[in-house]
């Protein structure tokens, strides 16, 4: 009996094991480069800082005491969204590299509707958020029909919109929405009236509103993958379209309604954003943070699992927030963030490359064995 | 409109063809081997930076192009080993060199020069220009053959040779032969991963060009990020071009016109911030108009 249990015990820790494995082994590796990085920065006189005490300092803005870690979570939430509409894509098979612009375009229309709309706050907020997310969803679906009518490049394609939304919304508040009561050299636009603001969690933080949704995506997009038609659907045609359609899946259907909801999710990311933490919106502020590109190495490190996704894009969020600490305190670039989370995604991208050594070796193995 | 004015244009075009023409070259190769290759952009990114690295520190923009594209050529051989022999997803890689390099640049720009955003130094030195002796006295193509780098110039000479070499030559036969049946050409004892690793190099190669075009030929400053998405859009005048070195070359021009269209524009008191769209909404309209083009072409056979 005690032996069956302790077996059982082993094999539930071999099996999370099994479904971390990747991600930590690559965590690691990608510390290791962050610390070759970090000597390598010590060559400059200006720069003297140990990699241990760099690794403490990054922790410790990430999640070192209550306020980082809210800091931290405040950062994930529009990584989450994000990471999420790049997952409702991708596991179709529908490449959407374009959440940024669709993340832009919400922004930009929730903005305008809580700056300008007269009414009660709760309304405001539910109006301009809504707006967004369908301004996001049909963005996302021009691109998608773009792809499917003409065969258009759908990585390009929705590529080449986030440019095209970032500039929009960089004209749009440089002229007709800008704000003029202030002087800066950023454009912006008008700050949102208090009462359309999305509540903060905890007085004294940055924490807002916009988490718990975060949560709730998490938990719509678990719902889809498991336990809808919908999502098996468009799993299916991820995995093999021409089965798929066989099998009775309408095509367009299954990309537009895919499409359309990765866009609004994205486009959630945005209005959140402003509605919850920036208060308006300020030139380039969601194409220099890098929110949509961090969400879609978490969904890929995570392997597009949203449970995976929702705790991968928390710690990328405190690598960046630790980042950003680490700059103020020893004056290393916060840039050391990113190097280090694009080393994660390389080397968890290498992947398949365990799996093809065991194959050899077995291969060689049998090949040795025919021999004898 | 004068015509002294549109063979300014013209001129603008050429040099704002080059680094999309390079990049698209080395798009062209790679998926004439059967590599997507995504990061170009960021192949184009850390050559910019490190030709003005090299610059600031030598003073010579011949060291700057070797170090430019020594550079990109490192980047390009970890694509290719990722791709090639790991077999590691295209899309991942890619995504992932290119926010990497913006991440590396942006590092070492602070840690090299203690700057953040642009570096611009009255210490670096541009690519010389030059004017071709006889034509620059021709008053129309004078002008439009004006003041180019031998860069602009060497674009054109890379795609006639890359032409020659793909379609005159056994090697290149060889190597297009492993984009169209990889196990076949394997079995014939023809090294394929080492071609297609090799050839994703020699795309890291064409990139580095391309990216010093922009840090040290156009202008002579580095920004981050200031490639902003010409490797995108070389991969879409590649696919354009069915990626064939010729048909490489008519669609970087398009590309080419499109930016020196918006600059025009906003000669013309169009706000900077929508001329800026142009490129990229063009880019957009070039490939549904093409893919339709596509279409049609299929259904008349």
């Amino acid at each position: 009996m005690e032996a069956k249990k302790t077996n059982y015990f082993v094999n539930a820790l071999k099996t999370i094991w099994d479904g971390i494995k990747q991600p930590v082994v690559a965590t690691f590796l990608g510390l290791i480069v962050g610390a070759i990085v970090i000597l390598i920065a010590n060559i400059s006189p200006d720069i003297n800082v140990g990699i241990l005490e760099v690794y403490a300092e990054l922790f410790k803005g990430a999640f070192g005491s209550g306020y980082y870690i809210m800091a931290s979570l405040t950062r994930a939430t529009p990584i989450i969204f994000c990471a999420m509409a790049t997952a409702f894509a991708w596991r179709a098979g529908y490449i959407n590299i374009g959440v940024e612009g669709q993340m832009i375009v919400g922004a930009l229309v929730a903005t305008c509707i809580a700056v300008y709309m007269p009414g009660p706050g709760i309304v405001v907020i539910l109006v301009s958020l809504l707006a967004g997310i369908v301004a996001g969803g049909l963005y996302a679906l021009l691109a998608a029909w773009l792809n499917l009518n003409f065969g258009a490049s759908l990585v390009i394609i929705t590529l080449m919109m986030n440019y095209v939304a970032n500039y929009f919304a960089s004209y749009m508040v440089s002229f007709p929405i800008k704000d003029n009561t202030v002087t800066g050299i950023t454009a912006q636009s008008m700050e949102i009236p208090a009462d359309a603001r999305l509540p903060r969690l905890v007085t004294g933080n940055t924490i807002h509103f916009g988490f718990i949704l975060a949560i709730l995506v998490t938990l719509f997009l678990l719902f889809i993958v498991k336990k809808t038609i919908f999502g098996y659907e468009s799993k299916m045609s991820g995995l093999n379209p021409f089965f798929a359609i066989y099998g009775g899946v309408k095509r367009a259907k299954v990309m537009f309604l895919t499409m359309f909801l990765s866009g609004a999710v994205g486009a959630l990311a945005g209005g959140v954003e402003v509605l919850g933490l920036k208060y308006r919106y300020i030139d380039n502020m969601l194409a220099s943070g890098n929110y949509a590109w961090t969400g879609l190495q978490a969904a890929l490190i995570a392997n597009l699992n949203p449970v995976g996704m929702f705790f991968t894009s928390i710690f990328l969020a405190g690598l960046q927030q630790g980042g950003a600490a680490l700059q103020r305190k020893v004056d290393l670039p916060l840039e050391i963030s990113t190097i280090i989370q694009c080393s994660i995604t390389l080397f968890v991208s290498v992947k398949f490359t365990w799996n093809l050594i065991k194959k050899k070796k077995m291969q060689k193995a049998i090949a040795e064995g025919g021999n004898k | 409109m004068s015509p002294e004015y549109i063979a300014a244009v013209i001129n603008s075009t050429l040099r704002m063809t080059t680094p999309i023409l390079f990049a698209a070259l080395g798009s062209a190769v790679c998926s004439r081997i059967g590599v997507f290759n995504i990061a170009l952009e960021g192949q184009m990114l850390i050559a910019s930076f490190f030709a003005v690295v090299a610059n600031y520190f030598t003073g010579s923009p011949f060291i700057s192009v070797v170090a430019g594209v020594a550079s990109a050529m490192v980047i390009s051989l970890v694509v290719g080993i990722l791709q090639v022999k790991y077999k590691a997803a295209d899309m991942v890689v890619g995504t992932a060199i290119n926010l990497f390099t913006g991440g590396l640049t942006s590092f070492l720009l602070f840690v090299i020069f203690g700057i953040k955003g642009t570096l611009n130094d009255p210490k670096l030195v541009p690519m010389e220009r030059f004017n071709l002796p006889l034509i620059n006295k021709i008053p129309f193509v004078g002008t439009i053959f004006d003041s180019l780098t031998f860069l602009d110039y060497f674009a054109y000479i890379m795609a006639i040779l890359i032409f020659i070499y793909l379609f005159k030559t056994v090697a290149g036969f060889r190597a297009l032969s492993v984009g169209i049946n990889k196990e076949a050409t394997e079995s014939l004892g023809t090294k394929a991963e080492r071609i297609q690793i090799g050839m994703v190099v020699f795309s890291g190669f064409l990139c580095g060009l391309g990216g010093v075009v922009l840090s040290i030929g156009q202008v002579t400053l580095f920004t981050e990020n200031m490639t902003s998405g010409r490797g995108f859009m070389a991969m879409a005048a590649a696919s354009l071009g069915m990626s064939h070195p010729l048909g490489c070359i008519a669609a970087s021009l398009f590309f080419g016109f499109a930016q020196a269209f918006g600059n025009v524009l906003q000669t013309t008191g169009v706000k900077s911030q929508l001329t800026m769209m142009v490129p990229y909404v063009a880019t957009i309209i070039a490939l549904v108009i093409f893919a339709v083009k596509e279409k049609m072409k299929k259904k008349a056979h």
